[in-house]
């Protein structure tokens, strides 16, 4: 069985073999699969952003081994530089990377180191701008005359461009307005249903993550410290909360009722479903 | 009476065409809006709605293009007032690393005490003050560029403090933080408020910061479109999502159960729940 990303006992260390040595990954095991839409989920410092910089080879472990649609990146060149193609990373205000003197250049730089052909540059360029809701007359504008939503979107367009088999996006909603973060998350979603690739989504945000994800890999410390449904990760709030992460409100509202002793499930996060559960206590309570 | 601090009269500001041909536009609209001293009030509206742009000119980073900016009596109309201004209010900008300056945490609040010519052991003094009340005195002697994301942002409050202002104006000082950043952040600046009497503008796209101030501005379109308490904003959800806002969860939660009063906070819904359930007897 093949997944798009495996690790086996990957750690990392910045600093190796001086005083200043830090652990930032210790001993990982993953398996993310094909169709996927994961959320990497921990505080600053927990090791996320390591991780992923090993899914494409721009770290490489110091022990252990990744291995990319099948294949070891510590192969040969060619593995790792097909692994830059196979999953694109999207990093934390991708927008600071613009640099194209318009948005359609910005987008088409990743397809053009594919080495593609103009036409199907500039399809890609179209069809990526297209999905992220971007105005065609946007296209030939500089980038840096767009809004900081459009922006956003414009970078993100470039690493779909790439039509990478994984897609990974760092905090892709950080900084954003309630509007605009929204319809970050929902275009996420929708360009995995749309696509069926494999979606990893880094956030310190429980509420986005639980609002898209499929599977919830929380990082502490450098380990995975829980990999589990969105459910079940939940229903571990209190753990969740000693290692700095924040669980949504309404999760809390449950906890507290539970805590005061109330027969409420402790992993409830959409306001829906809490919004359920409580109208059918209040209504029996009325009967 | 309450005393104004700040006093925007029909204020405008216009971004002028530059060089290399990008469109001059206009971010904020005929505003007028008091903030009254030892007020907390938050400042809500979507990417581009002109909320960064009339903080600039609430300490005078910026002169207005139309109106007037009066702060403590003071008219914003030249460098000399502007600067007088900056030693009233104080400001903390969204990206921590973009806003310290020394290698040393207590050089870096020391910063702007000195550069007002303090007497070095009143500049000593009021360094300690200012690091003890962000909680970050223990750490005074570390490398700046070695804190976390709030314990820089804590580093750039005390050095507002340290200059011994009135008020302080944060834009988006959590934005760039994780949720226990965000909450030492959030901490420190409540604290500012109620226990030093400090005023605070604060710049916010987290709903939930929102709900602790005593009034909230919302902006659009570079006017003030709606203002009142946390409680009067978040009532009108459908309002607020038209401006690409919204509603914490919590009063999404309690709107969905019909409760008339708009609950703001988990602790305030669990009250309303208990005292709708009745006792937890099962």
């Amino acid at each position: 069985m093949t997944y798009p990303i495996e690790l086996r006992n990957v750690s990392y260390y910045y600093s190796p073999g001086t005083p200043l040595q830090v652990a930032a990954l210790k001993n990982i095991n993953l398996k993310i699969g094909e169709g996927e839409l994961a959320g990497i989920i921990g505080h600053t410092g927990s090791g996320k952003s390591t991780l992923i910089s090993h899914f494409n080879g721009l770290l490489r472990p110091v022990e252990g081994s990744v291995i990319i649609d099948g294949e070891d990146l510590a192969k040969d060149k060619e593995t790792l530089r097909a692994a830059r193609f196979k999953v694109g990373l999207c990093f934390q205000y991708p927008e600071a990377q613009l640099f194209e003197e318009t948005v359609a250049r910005d987008i088409a730089f990743g397809p053009k180191n594919m080495k593609l052909s103009d036409e199907e540059i500039n399809e890609r360029v179209k069809k990526a701008a297209e999905f992220v809701g971007l105005k065609p007359e946007l296209l030939e504008k500089s980038p840096f005359d767009l809004s900081g939503g459009e922006k956003r979107r414009a970078a993100i367009a470039g690493v779909m461009a790439m039509e990478p088999k994984v897609l990974v996006l760092d905090e892709p909603a950080a900084g954003l307005d309630p509007g605009g973060k929204n319809e970050i998350l929902s275009m996420i979603s929708e360009y995995k249903k749309r696509t069926g690739c494999t979606v990893v989504l880094v956030s310190h945000s429980m509420e986005d993550i639980a609002s898209v994800a499929d599977r919830v890999i929380v990082m502490n410390a450098g380990t995975i410290a829980m990999d589990g449904t969105v459910d079940e990760v939940f229903s571990h709030s209190a753990e969740l909360r000693s290692m700095g992460l924040n669980v949504p409100e309404i999760t809390r509202i449950f906890i507290r009722l539970r805590e005061l002793g109330y027969d409420v499930p402790a992993d409830v996060y959409s306001v829906e479903k809490g919004a359920q559960i409580l109208r059918e206590m209040i209504r029996r309570r009325s009967v | 009476m309450r005393e104004k601090l700040i006093e925007l009269k029909n204020v405008t500001y216009t971004y002028e065409a530059d060089e290399e041909g990008a469109p001059g536009y206009t971010a904020v609209r005929d505003v007028s809006l008091d903030i009254y001293k030892g007020e907390f009030v938050a400042v809500l509206g979507h990417n581009g709605s002109g909320k960064s742009t009339m903080a600039k000119t609430m300490n005078a980073i910026f002169e207005p293009t139309q109106g007037t900016v009066t702060v403590n009596g003071i008219v914003a109309d030249s460098e000399e007032k502007g600067n007088e201004i900056r030693r009233i209010v104080g400001m903390v900008f969204q990206n921590p690393d973009n806003q310290i300056v020394a290698t040393v945490v207590e050089d870096d609040v020391a910063f702007g005490p000195e550069n007002l010519g303090v007497e070095p052991s009143e500049i000593r003094r009021r360094v300690d003050d200012a690091l003890k009340t962000v909680g970050m005195y223990e750490l005074r002697e570390r490398e700046p560029h070695k804190l976390s994301g709030g314990q820089k942002q804590r580093v750039a409050i005390a050095g507002v403090l340290a200059m011994q202002t009135q008020g302080i104006i944060l834009d988006e000082p959590t934005a760039m933080l994780d949720p226990t950043g965000r909450e030492e952040v959030l901490k420190t600046i409540i604290r500012l408020n109620k226990e030093m009497g400090i005023t605070v503008v604060l710049i916010t796209h987290f709903m939930d910061e929102a709900v602790h101030a005593d009034r909230v501005v919302v902006m659009d379109g570079g006017t003030v479109i709606a203002e009142g308490t946390p409680q009067e904003i978040f009532s009108q959800e459908e309002f607020l999502k038209a401006h690409s806002l919204d509603i914490p969860q919590t009063a999404q939660l309690c709107r969905r159960l019909g409760f008339e009063e708009c609950i703001l906070t988990p602790d305030e819904c669990v009250e309303k729940l208990t005292s709708v359930l009745g006792g937890a007897a099962q």
